[in-house]
């Protein structure tokens, strides 16, 4: 079907590139994700201190200490993995329909001054955040006075220009006659973007809540800046606090960086179906 | 359609909005600016006042004191409240960095007390001179308490000194022929020491190195630890003479910069030196895979006694492939025959302030506050967990919460080290110290990296660094001998 | 497919003004607030010394000291190598696998699909440790025994001048291609069966459909990954930072950690902010190429 020819007349000929293909695929992940693969064994290790990083391939023990330790470390354990999520989500939540919405004005709608406001978008993706961070770090606590709160978690990342940019690349994949017809049919606006947007988009939607739950979740910067009691720190945040002066808790601090992968993951595999739905483009054939 | 695209524009505003106090409303803590630098609002006869504080993870068991720590504070001062914010130790610059820069920071932070100039040329520093009785100034000792001090200001208090040494495997040292306890109480020279390094060099049938006789972690910004220490040992203990003039550009730092390369040169050192981290040289310590490590602590005594309890245990639970090791504290050696003068570091405590004028009542607060953090219990506390002597009379009568066993050997050698300990200068302006550690951070060490992986030459080195010192000072404001 | 593009551009449309702003007016207000202001308030500093307690204005100052700073353009081509070495490389990688992905059933796709992504959803901080144990430069780390197989004496990675770029690199070629892979197999899924079985009945084969069916409609989404990955390694500064720290002898100090040294170690925040508005501009013009050569029939 479709990329792939179909024609390959024998079984044998089909076995043989598939299994070419997988060996490639399978070298180039072995390679990708051995990093992973180490901390999640070293997790398993024993929370000793500082150079006990193990130098060998195969796990020596299997051992949940570092797990218990990461729990046993701080009575807010579970806080930070529940602040993650909250700010995580109402970020993601925010982004996926605020970045649609905008991503297909500027890539579908005419208005006025859309290229230049557009350009300035993109212009400001270029400012590298160390400067941007202590200005907007002095309007969050020192104007707004919001340290401490989710909302400083969450508002500098309501809706991100890299998001608007991904949505508005691939609704300049969907063909324009479709909006054209709606229009004639006397859709307006919101509901073409209800009824034959969005549910066109459910790919690139879930694409954008991925990447931005993940940013989200992996962001240690900006929520270590803008929370001071333990409660309110996220799991990032929290995992540092294993750092100490001459030595490093290794184990629990892998074991904490699995810990923080696993909503990830769980995330992933329940959006998955999305991807493999595709995008109905078909809707306009001809 | 107008009417309805400004109706959508509400619309979509107000979802904003609703998203907003949504997930605000879970905020456990709202807005607290206590940290605003004025005394709280009056309610009578004694005001109510908070003063926050950014600490890092000082011992094993620092941080997790905190809550006791604010309250026992609460009992002592009942209109005062202390806050807490705590932080890792890699990160705590940067978030105190942005908290100043922002005109915000918390009334105290703890810093080593060699960034003090760094803050003071900002002007954030409060002077806490008049407002600490000379009981609590008497409580103190002289040495550390001078590091805390620029011209007559106090911006601060000490929290610990700590000399950086270097540390031997006992049996090691032994097998080589080393006289360590003469060495503890006497000091050593670099030929001696040079000398030493290399009968401990163990290689084995195909003439690779097993065992190095030293080992001292420079990868990253750690090398400038390893050039201060051994430059401080080599006649040049500060970046100014007593004339303010730069020193490193004296025939004593290409002197250094030569028994460096030797060193490696000799195989007593790996080559591998400029990539070596804290953890991977403890690491090869605690292995067998060097008879001598740097920069050494006195707390690794313990972290090398804890390990050889859980070899003897045999869980599995020790480091792997380790042996059993006594950690011997044992002077850096002296250079160019200079005399022996340890690297002592002071961390502690400075006191901020923000763009809004502090109080008078304010400021007495935070010596308050100061004081309870560097001295007493909590100071004995945090000196027993990292096995040092607390520097405070106060501390040192404290009684501490656990009892570590101590190699007396070594307790004997770090007091004999101690002694020799110089406070530190308050004469060097800031401007000067500023500019030295920009050459430090854009020269020094990117050159030193550079001569430890044997890209350039000792003299290539001294020439770079000479250049940039005249660039900077002048020809007359460096040293030329 | 051209002239259906050529049909699209004619058609007129009406305005849908209105409208148009609406839907990015939350967009917009959050932009503005976020990140219009501290990058007006990065503009106004950059032309003083500043102070916390109160800046003093010193007006091209800190733009001139930049130029004449040798180490500004020392990164700046640091920078540059970096990003020729890694982003067209990364993206072809991406492009590559999804490509060669696409002929297996949902469920392997999946599979291969989350394992490449697997190291994006890790802390950087906690992978950061992990590649340094790799790169340990004694024989017993994992890369010196790689290139012993090949009877290559251990090599001291990050510690010399001639290694500490190109582990840099390499790092970069081995760590995540997950969000790149994603976003081009969502692409891919995006393009109708109909132009392959027209393509079938004209006897194309697989590398023609690849060059004219695939590359052609790939074309905004390679753009979007071409665009955003030279900006992020642009502004790149974390590997460095935590792996060399910039050294040995500057080999590794990219304009990302040059900037964050100046803001919080030096507390330059002035020659910060000049310095990063050049480096914005930079990004920009090589954004502005970019769209120009690559860009040219895309419809926006």
């Amino acid at each position: 079907m479709g990329l792939y020819n179909n024609n390959i007349k024998s079984n044998g000929s089909l076995f043989a590139r598939n299994g070419l293909i997988i060996t490639c695929l399978l070298l180039f992940a072995a390679a990708t994700i051995f990093p992973i693969y180490f901390m999640i064994i070293s997790s398993f290790g024993d929370p000793v201190e500082a150079g006990a990083m193990s130098y060998s391939i195969l796990p020596s023990k299997i051992s949940f200490e570092s797990y218990k330790f990461f729990f046993n470390f701080s009575s807010h354990s579970w806080d930070w993995l529940i602040n993650s999520f909250i700010v995580a989500a109402c970020i993601t939540v925010s982004n996926v329909f605020f970045a649609t919405l905008a991503g297909y004005a500027f890539a579908k709608m005419r208005f006025k001054g859309k290229g230049i406001l557009f350009a300035i978008l993109l212009g400001s993706m270029m400012i590298p955040t160390q400067v941007t961070q202590v200005p907007l770090y002095i309007l969050i606590v020192n104007v707004f006075e919001l340290q401490n709160t989710y909302t400083a978690l969450i508002m500098p990342s309501l809706v991100t220009v890299y998001n608007i940019f991904l949505v508005k690349q691939f609704m300049s994949s969907i063909p324009v006659e479709i909006i054209e017809a709606a229009k004639i049919e006397g859709c307006s606006q919101p509901k073409i973007f209800w009824h034959i947007i969005m549910p066109l988009s459910k790919t690139v939607m879930a694409v954008l809540a991925i990447l931005t739950f993940m940013a989200a979740w992996n962001d240690f910067f900006w929520p270590f800046l803008v929370t001071n009691t333990m409660d309110m720190q996220t799991i990032q945040v929290g995992l540092k606090n294993f750092r100490f002066a001459n030595t490093t808790y290794f184990a629990p601090m892998m074991a904490g960086a699995t810990i923080s992968a696993v909503p990830m993951f769980i995330l992933f595999f329940s959006l998955q179906k999305y991807f493999l739905e595709g995008v109905a483009v078909g809707a306009v054939k001809g | 359609m107008k009417k309805r695209s400004v109706s959508a524009l509400l619309l979509s505003s107000i979802m904003m909005v609703s998203l907003l106090s949504a997930c605000g409303g879970n905020a456990n803590n709202t807005a607290d600016s206590g940290n605003s630098g004025s005394a709280g609002n009056s309610g009578g006869g004694v005001k109510k006042d908070t003063i926050t504080a950014l600490l890092p993870p000082v011992s094993a068991n620092y941080q997790a004191r905190f809550a006791d720590m604010e309250q026992e504070f609460n009992t002592l001062h009942p209109n005062l409240t202390l806050k807490i914010e705590p932080a890792s130790w890699e990160d705590m610059t940067q978030k105190l960095d942005t908290q100043v820069n922002a005109g915000s920071p918390p009334d105290i932070a703890w810093i080593g007390a060699s960034g003090l100039s760094k803050y003071a040329a900002l002007n954030v520093l409060i002077d806490l001179n008049t407002v600490l009785s000379d009981e609590i100034k008497a409580d103190y000792d002289e040495v550390p308490m001078k590091y805390f001090q620029l011209g007559d200001a106090q911006y601060g208090l000490p929290a610990y000194m700590e000399i950086h040494t270097i540390g031997g495997n006992k049996q090691f040292l032994e097998e080589a022929g080393i006289d360590w306890k003469s060495i503890q109480q006497n000091g050593w020279t670099y030929e001696e020491f040079r000398d030493a390094i290399s009968k401990g060099v163990v290689k084995n049938d195909s003439g690779e190195t097993t065992r190095y006789g030293f080992v001292f972690a420079t990868s990253g910004v750690a090398s400038k630890d390893y050039l201060a220490i051994l430059a401080k040992t080599a006649g040049l203990p500060d970046y100014f003479d007593n004339d303010l003039k730069y020193t490193y550009t004296s025939k004593k730092f290409l002197g250094l910069l030569t028994a460096i390369r030797e060193m490696v040169d000799d195989g007593s050192m790996p080559k591998e030196l400029s990539s070596i981290d804290a953890g991977k040289r403890w690491n090869m310590f605690l292995t067998g895979q060097t008879m001598i490590t740097g920069k050494g602590l006195s707390a690794f005594e313990n972290s090398a006694r804890l390990n050889n309890e859980k070899i003897k245990a045999n869980d599995g639970s020790a480091v792997a492939d380790s042996i059993e090791v006594d950690y011997i504290s044992l002077p850096v050696p002296t250079f160019n025959g200079a005399d022996y003068i340890p690297t002592s570091i002071v961390d502690g405590y400075i006191a901020l302030r923000g763009k809004k004028e502090p109080s008078e009542e304010h400021i007495k607060n935070i010596a308050l506050a100061m004081n309870f953090l560097s001295s007493g219990s909590i100071a004995a506390n945090y000196s027993n967990e990292l096995f040092l002597t607390p520097i405070t009379e106060s501390g040192r009568k404290a009684e501490v919460l656990e009892q570590f066993p101590r190699n007396e050997d070594n307790v004997a050698a770090g007091q004999a080290m101690m002694a020799k300990a110089l406070p530190a200068r308050t004469d060097i302006p800031t401007d000067l110290a500023a500019e030295a550690i920009k050459i430090e951070t854009e020269v020094i060490i990117p050159k030193l990296q550079a001569l430890l992986a044997d890209e350039i030459t000792p003299q290539e080195m001294y020439d770079a660094v000479k250049a940039a010192a005249v660039k900077s000072f002048g020809e007359d404001g460096v040293v030329v001998d | 497919m051209n002239q259906m593009l050529t049909k699209r551009k004619k058609l007129k449309l009406e305005s849908d003004s209105g409208w148009g702003y609406a839907f990015i007016a939350v967009a917009l207000i959050a932009f503005s607030l976020f990140t219009a202001y501290p990058v007006i308030n990065a503009f106004i500093i950059s032309l003083q010394e500043y102070g916390p307690l109160g800046s003093t204005y010193v007006g091209l100052e800190n733009f001139v000291n930049t130029f004449a700073d040798e180490l500004f353009w020392k990164a700046l081509k640091n920078t540059l190598v970096y990003t020729l070495l890694t982003v067209p490389f990364n993206i072809f990688l991406s492009f590559l696998i999804a490509i060669l992905i696409m002929p297996f059933k949902k469920k392997t796709q999946s599979i291969f699909k989350a394992v490449y992504y697997l190291p994006a959803v890790a802390s950087g901080v906690s992978l950061a440790v992990v590649w340094l144990w790799i790169f340990d430069p004694l024989k017993s780390g994992i890369a010196n025994q790689l290139v012993g197989l090949f009877g290559i004496d251990n090599q001291n990675w990050l510690g010399s001048s001639a290694t500490s770029m190109f582990s840099l690199v390499l790092m970069s070629w081995l760590s995540s291609h997950g969000t790149a892979i994603i976003i081009y197999l969502a692409a891919l899924l995006g393009i109708d069966n109909s132009y392959y079985e027209a393509a079938d009945i004209d006897g194309a084969t697989f590398l023609q459909k690849l060059w004219f069916i695939v590359i052609p409609f790939l074309k905004p989404t390679t753009l979007f990954l071409l665009v955003t990955g030279v900006i992020g390694s642009f502004q790149v500064f974390q590997n460095a930072y935590l792996m060399t720290g910039g050294g040995p002898d500057h080999a590794t100090t990219m304009v990302g950690l040059l900037i964050f040294n100046n803001a919080f170690t030096y507390f330059e925040f002035g020659e910060a902010a000049a310095q990063s508005l050049l480096l914005a501009a930079v990004i920009a013009l090589i954004s502005f190429l970019q769209f120009k050569f690559l860009g040219k029939d895309i419809e926006y």
